[in-house]
């Protein structure tokens, strides 16, 4: 069985069609690979710098820890003085003074662990970055499976996923935000108890 | 508090430190630290402990399953837990209740919290 011309043309015409259109695809997958290995290579960038805002919050954060805690037993040492100053002044005009005083340097000291309670935050932003940098880790992980799946050089990508953190947090850590209020849970367990 | 021992138990240098912060104000002079579950069971076997703060989220071994681990024992069935974490999904909490714990709070705490939960689960 023979093809007519025409026929023969026509298919001829297709496959030529089909051919461009395989190459621009070809081409266009080419042109995607470098932003992709560009992107897959930077994940790792942007997670060792959350890595590095984590890090150095903490010892920022254990920095005014060791502050705090001076200020809170200079504070003590300066109310149990003026205790005993105020023994041996007690009856006389200056005794109402050392109260003052004493009263002063407690509200000090209760500020600073005011404060020493606020820098929970920072085991909380703690677990929201590694939070971040799992779901960035995560990214990273595809991009190269549509890498490697578009021919890329499956050794240069291993390189730069190396090295994982072990990370643990809640995925839905807030300090402002609470998915269940104390009081509820107080409820709950009082209820498990009857 | 005398001979009376707690262990706080929290992956957070940060976290571990404010505990035994708190604590020391409330009178709880003796506090041993451990990073996650597996260090403090390893700690509860040298030091006798009376109550335990723990955080959930922790490598090696998370809250829970330090809480499963102490009550299949003789010796910790009983002992006082108090789950100290950012997780507030109450099926979480209803989790960490089946697991064994006496009370639990959600990060960030006022040690007023600390203090009433903990004279709570002491007072059964």
């Amino acid at each position: 069985m023979t093809l007519s011309t025409s026929l023969q043309d026509i298919i001829q015409k297709e496959i030529a069609s089909l051919t461009q259109s395989v190459n621009g695809l070809v081409e266009n997958l080419h042109r995607m690979k470098s932003p992709l290995v560009e992107s897959h290579d930077k994940v790792p960038q942007a997670t060792n710098q959350l890595d590095k805002i984590s890090q150095q919050t903490e010892a920022a954060t254990n920095r005014m820890l060791d502050v705090i805690e001076q200020i809170t037993q200079r504070e003590q040492q300066i109310i149990t003085g003026l205790q005993h100053i105020g023994e041996e002044v007690s009856g006389q005009p200056a005794a109402k003074k050392i109260d003052e005083l004493c009263e002063l340097a407690t509200t000090n000291m209760n500020d600073a662990y005011s404060v020493m309670d606020a820098l929970q935050f920072q085991d909380i932003t703690s677990q929201q970055m590694n939070h971040a940098a799992s779901l960035l880790e995560e990214i990273e992980s595809k991009l190269k499976n549509i890498l490697q799946t578009m021919g890329a050089d499956a050794k240069v990508l291993t390189q730069v996923e190396s090295a994982k953190k072990v990370r643990t947090y809640d995925p839905h850590a807030d300090l402002f935000e609470r998915k269940t209020e104390q009081a509820v849970i107080d409820s709950l367990f009082d209820k498990s108890k009857k | 508090m005398g001979d009376f021992k707690i262990i706080a138990v929290d992956d957070s240098p940060t976290m571990r430190r404010i505990i035994v912060n708190t604590l020391k104000r409330a009178g709880y002079d003796q506090v041993i630290e451990a990073t996650d579950g597996k260090d403090a069971l390893a700690k509860m076997k040298v030091d006798k402990v009376n109550f335990v703060i723990t955080d959930w989220n922790m490598p090696e071994m998370d809250g829970l399953a330090f809480v499963a681990a102490l009550r299949a024992t003789d010796e910790f069935k009983t002992l006082p837990v108090l789950m100290v974490t950012t997780r507030s999904v109450k099926e979480d909490i209803v989790e960490a209740m089946k697991a064994g714990v006496n009370n639990y709070i959600v990060k960030p705490f006022t040690p007023e919290t600390l203090k009433a939960k903990i004279d709570q689960v002491l007072a059964g």
